[in-house]
């Protein structure tokens, strides 16, 4: 029997990048032109299997504009991977970009998987970040990148698949743990102080269910559990 | 109800009473009533029709009746015809007469024909037309045949209605009085006169309807062979029939109204014997009854021959007897003569001396003399007499001359007179002025105009009587009309349930292939395959329904009345099923409140003249506003609200502003118009202004409100509000006043804190109105902030289907942010056993991306929300508010102050930290 993981997935980037249309090829193989814009959150979940395992992507879409920014650390909180979006026509993405990187090196889960995806490669006549920038960016940072376009269906599966690799494969010590492992659900910190952000290659597992099962309800919400931990 | 039952059968045998006086005054029949009223009820009699093509075109005499159970009127050529040649449908049939038509014309008009009849006189023309009137509202009346057992619900309105059609009913009809029914003229009695003569035989038979008018010569041959062959009528008759010889041989002296008494008297034949039965068995009887009579003749003959012969024997024995008496009288004076002349004679005898003798005889001298002086004064008398009579004679001629004279006297002055009055009239007649017309042609002018003005008055007794009728006709035909429009609303509302319940069923079906879907899984059997199929076909079905039904009855349409897809559009597969399922439910809901739950409340809003808040009004916006009352309450609303930021032209205004300098936040405006409501309609077509209007609105906003600029969702509120205004500048200020002053400060701010705020506080609520529920859902660790954010940002804008999202809006823009709380703990309500039942976080998580658009029963989810959630006081509401404001921002000082530390830490270690790509990135990014 195959293992199934679960794996949260966030997706981050400026607004308008097409951070839904890449869930929505990848989940329903289906792109719609205009997609409302996201409001606080859109959830989906996706299985592909990766070697001998299943891999659940658990994706969390979040709301692009600036001001919902804030809200953005109970999305990537317990992520093991972040997909952050930027639009190839449009140089601010990319700045945006950059920015989301930083927040996460400073706030996020510290071996946190980063994938970078060039969206709208289907209108490369208009380019304003040439591939190579974004190439050198994510290597810099120790992260996947790829150009997509979630309108003509490049790239998308490739980008998943890349995250999936970047996933280490289950411990065999983990085995007895019914198959399967939750994997960046458990409400690890996402952000501990003093401790260098890990790359995807130095990623380690950590699993703390018993914590997370202690946390009150209303505790989900908003910053106060994942400062708890640093208090 | 009984009342109602009654009422029929007493305006039915109102009808006879009148017309029995008419009937005894015929002499003809003295029926009892209640068979005279079974006769009146027959409706028959002969008419003429006008029709036929061409050189036979012209009227043709017909034997009209009526029959009750079709409301047809039938005619054939004789009343003694078998199969009728043709039949008018009254129960569509509205009937007119003409006053400058022929005297007795009238017409029946259908809607495939009109035909013209006419009959004998005015009276029997009228008497047809009120009893047609009255057989037409009798069938409308009768209480139809139910096709089917009624619902339980139609059933509960079903009886009032007609009741109330009864009652009015009841209401007297004067416009045209009863006619009398005219005698011998119409009714079973007129099918044994004869047939009114026609001046060519051919003309009247029916030459359209040649195959009836073979049958029925066949039928009336046959008819009299059986009769002839037969004698005493055919064997195997009928009781009524066989009573007939009996009553033949009553010796009955040939009265002429017989006739008509015989089949009034008659056995009637009962009503589910078929009419064309009734006219054979007719045309039999009257076939029958000569030949008997003849024979009945032909016994009584001696007897008769008797009789007179003994008659006269006594007549001549009576003469003889008188001549008798008379001899016996002449007789008894001779024997009286006699019998003195014995006396005298025997005086004479018996006087015994000559003295006695001679006394006797001088007696008798004596007695001559005095005899002879006695006429000798009689003749003077008589000369006298004679006399004075001729002086008389003289004194009456002399008067005779003398009155001669006076009468000459008399002409001549009589003369005088005339001749002057003749001047005087002709003075008057023809003023001087005028020249003289011969008197001749003054007189016939006189008559003419006398003779015009005696037309001119028939013409008007016509118009009258034309009016009169037409007066009734359109009093009938309109409540007739009421009726129908009375019943086709039931039938309706009928249909209307009857889809609702369709619509039910079918998406019960659906749900049930879904939850056999689920239950097979993805096992390749022969099961999932045929499930496979019926889902398909189910998918299909829409389509194929549109074409077959194809009616008005609001069929799913694919956008609502405010451009919103009905069915939602999931892309995913297993959710169409579901998506159709839905539509199916919100579909049925609509046709179910549409009669029981907006009628009325439709009712309370057009009697709802000012708007002023009041308890009353809450309620009622909390019911939802109707969609044509919506546009105007929420204006009001809306002016309720800003009326102290409004100032004319601050739209316009706010407008300029932007054309001048570009705002910051219209590049993210620009990217977020065509991301509006993708599946509404108004929206997503490419010929629309809603996109260029929404702009505007937008842009405005964000000058008119520069910390807040745009904020995305500020769209969605935008939207909402053009597509109910529909007028931009009214949308504008129904955003701001959402914004401004419903919505706390802070709500669509850069850091949102009072949004997050409300998540915190609905936590808090939820806790305390559904702990199961939170129990459950913290059991799983789902965090509800997730889903809910969104709600109370664009106010469900994304989650209801449109017309529960109205409804919440009308009471939002009422009540403010407190409706928004009822709302989403209500959903949780609606929902709650289908969330307890899962038991997987992200089960939990998939279930809540789309549970608010299975809700489609906006009455629950408005009962749940405005009474199952009470008390929900304010004061809890802005307690909780201010509790969290204060935490939240104490947790974001905490947070500032740790983020400071960190980097702080950081920066000090900052030399001993190997990866040189952070360090880049703190330098590109810069704190």
């Amino acid at each position: 029997m195959m293992a199934i993981r679960e794996l949260k997935v966030c997706l981050l980037g400026d607004t308008g990048v097409g951070k839904s249309s890449i869930v929505c090829r990848f989940v329903q193989d289906h792109f719609d032109h205009n997609i409302s814009p996201t409001i606080g959150a859109s959830f989906m979940t996706k299985t592909v299997p990766c070697g001998n395992e299943l891999h659940k992507f658990l994706i969390w879409d979040t709301a692009g504009q600036e001001r919902f920014h804030s809200l953005a650390p109970m999305y990537y909180r317990g992520s093991a991977a972040a997909v952050i979006v930027y639009d190839i026509t449009k140089q601010d993405s990319f700045h945006t970009l950059k920015k989301w990187v930083k927040e996460l090196k400073e706030h996020g889960p510290e071996n946190i998987v980063m994938a970078i995806a060039g969206n709208k490669c289907d209108l490369s006549d208009i380019r304003e970040v040439p591939l190579k920038d974004a190439k050198e960016y994510a290597e810099s940072i120790g992260a996947v990148v790829v150009e997509t376009s979630a309108k003509n269906a490049i790239n998308i599966e490739e980008l998943f698949q890349g995250i999936s690799r970047q996933i280490p494969p289950l411990d065999p010590h983990e085995n007895g743990n019914n198959g399967a492992i939750k994997l960046g659900r458990s409400e690890t910190l996402a952000w501990l102080p003093g401790r260098p952000a890990a790359t995807g290659q130095e990623l380690s597992l950590e699993k703390t269910p018993e914590k997370s099962a202690m946390l009150p309800p209303n505790g989900l919400w908003g910053v106060k559990c994942t400062w708890e931990g640093t208090c | 109800m009984e009342g109602a039952q009654e009422d029929p059968a007493e305006s039915s045998s109102s009808v006879p009473r009148f017309a029995e006086p008419a009937g005894s005054a015929g002499g003809a029949e003295v029926l009892p009533p209640e068979e005279s009223g079974a006769a009146a009820k027959k409706l028959c009699g002969y008419l003429s029709k006008f029709g036929g093509k061409g050189p036979i075109r012209g009227w043709k005499s017909r034997w009209f009746f009526y029959d009750e159970k079709k409301c047809h009127l039938y005619y054939s050529r004789t009343a003694q015809d078998a199969n009728p040649l043709d039949s008018i449908d009254l129960s569509t049939a509205v009937f007119d007469c003409k006053a400058d038509a022929e005297e007795g014309t009238f017409e029946i008009k259908t809607a495939n024909r009109i035909i013209t009849l006419k009959a004998a006189t005015k009276q029997v023309m009228l008497y047809w037309l009120q009893q047609l009137q009255m057989k037409r509202w009798e069938f409308y009346n009768s209480p139809p045949a139910p096709p089917a057992a009624p619902d339980a619900a139609l059933a509960g309105n079903g009886p009032a209605l007609r009741l109330e059609l009864e009652q009015e009913e009841a209401e007297p009809d004067d416009f045209l009085g009863p006619v009398r029914t005219p005698p011998g003229l119409v009714g079973v009695a007129a099918a044994l006169q004869p047939v009114p003569t026609m001046p060519l035989a051919l003309q009247n038979i029916s030459l359209k309807h040649l195959g009836t008018e073979i049958q029925n010569t066949m039928s009336n041959i046959r008819g009299n062979r059986q009769a002839q062959g037969t004698g005493h009528g055919p064997p195997g008759e009928d009781p009524p029939l066989s009573s007939e010889p009996q009553r033949a041989e009553q010796p009955l002296p040939s009265d002429p109204s017989t006739p008509g008494k015989d089949p009034a008297d008659s056995p009637k034949p009962t009503p589910k014997s078929s009419l064309t039965a009734n006219l054979i068995q007719k045309a039999k009887r009257q076939n029958n009854t000569f030949p008997f009579f003849a024979d009945g003749l032909t016994r009584s003959r001696t007897a008769q021959e008797k009789v007179l012969a003994l008659e006269q024997q006594v007549l001549m024995l009576t003469k003889e007897l008188k001549s008798q008496k008379e001899l016996v009288r002449i007789l008894h004076k001779a024997l009286e003569a006699a019998q003195q002349e014995k006396r005298a004679t025997s005086a004479y005898l018996a006087s015994a001396g000559e003295k006695d003798r001679l006394e006797l005889v001088r007696h008798k001298v004596r007695q001559i003399a005095e005899l002879g002086r006695q006429l000798e004064a009689l003749e003077q008398e008589r000369d006298s007499l004679v006399q004075t009579a001729s002086l008389r004679e003289q004194q009456v001629q002399e008067l005779q001359q003398h009155v001669q004279l006076l009468m000459d006297k008399n002409q001549a002055k009589q003369q005088v007179i005339c001749k002057l009055s003749e001047k005087v009239t002709q003075d008057f007649t023809h003023p001087p002025t005028q020249p003289p017309v011969p008197p001749g042609a003054a007189d016939r002018d006189l008559l003419s105009q006398q003779e015009k003005m005696e037309q001119l008055k028939d013409d008007m007794e016509a118009y009258r009587t034309q009016n009169r009728f037409l007066n009734s006709e359109i009093h009938q035909v309109t409540k007739i009309w009421r009726r129908v429009a009375e019943k086709e609303r039931a039938l309706l509302m009928k249909c209307a349930y009857l889809q609702a319940k369709n619509c039910q069923v079918e998406s019960k079906y659906l749900a049930g292939l879904r939850r056999l879907q689920e239950a097979v899984g993805g096992e390749a059997t022969e099961c999932s395959e045929l499930l496979r199929q019926l889902i398909q076909e189910a998918l299909q079905w829409e389509a194929g329904e549109a074409s077959a039904d194809g009616v008005e009855l609001s069929p799913i349409s694919e956008y609502d009345e405010y451009g919103f897809l009905t069915v939602p559009n999931y892309e995913m597969e297993d959710l169409k099923l579901l998506a159709k399922i839905q539509a199916l439910e919100v579909h049925s809901h609509h046709l179910l409140a549409h009669e029981a739950v907006e009628r009325p409340l439709r009712e309370r809003w057009a009697a709802l003249s000012d708007l002023a808040p009041s308890v009353e009004l809450k309620q009622l916006l909390r019911a939802g506003v109707p969609r044509e009352h919506r546009p105007r309450v929420w204006r009001w609303l809306v002016h309720l609200r800003v009326q102290h930021l409004q100032s004319p032209g601050r739209y316009q205004e706010l407008l300029s502003r932007g054309q001048v300098r570009e705002h910051p936040a219209a590049r993210q405006i620009e990217l977020d118009l065509h991301r509006t409501f993708p599946s509404n309609k108004h929206f997503t077509c490419p010929t629309s202004n809603f996109p260029d209007k929404l702009r505007r609105v937008l842009l405005a906003f964000s000058w008119q409100n520069p910390t807040i600029g745009y904020c995305q969702g500020l769209n969605r509120l935008a939207a909402i509000a053009l597509l109910v205004l529909e007028e931009e500048e009214s949308a504008f200020w129904c955003l701001v006043a959402i914004v401004e002053t419903i919505m706390p400060a802070d709500y669509y701010s850069k850091t949102l804190t009072s949004s997050q705020v409300d998540q915190r506080v609905l936590q808090d609520l939820l806790l305390e109105k559904l702990p199961r529920l939170m129990a459950h859902l913290g059991q799983h660790r789902v965090d509800l902030s997730f889903i809910t954010f969104n709600w109370f940002l664009v106010v469900f804008a994304d989650s209801l289907i449109s017309n529960i999202l109205l409804r919440v809006w009308d009471a939002f823009l009422y009540e403010g942010t407190k409706v928004v709380f009822r709302y989403a703990l209500a959903i949780f309500k609606y929902n709650e056993e289908e969330i307890l039942r899962l038991q997987d976080g992200l089960e939990i998580y998939q279930y809540l991306r789309f549970f608010t658009k299975t809700i489609c029963n906006s009455q629950k989810l408005m009962n749940i929300a405005f009474n199952d959630m009470n008390p929900f006081p304010m004061k809890q509401l802005r307690q909780l508010r201010t509790v969290h404001r204060e935490r939240l921002e104490a947790e974001l000082h905490e947070l500032e102050r740790l983020k400071a530390e960190y980097l702080e830490t950081r920066n000090s270690r900052d030399p001993a930290v190997p990866e040189g790509c952070t360090s880049e990135d703190e330098g590109e990014g810069g704190p």
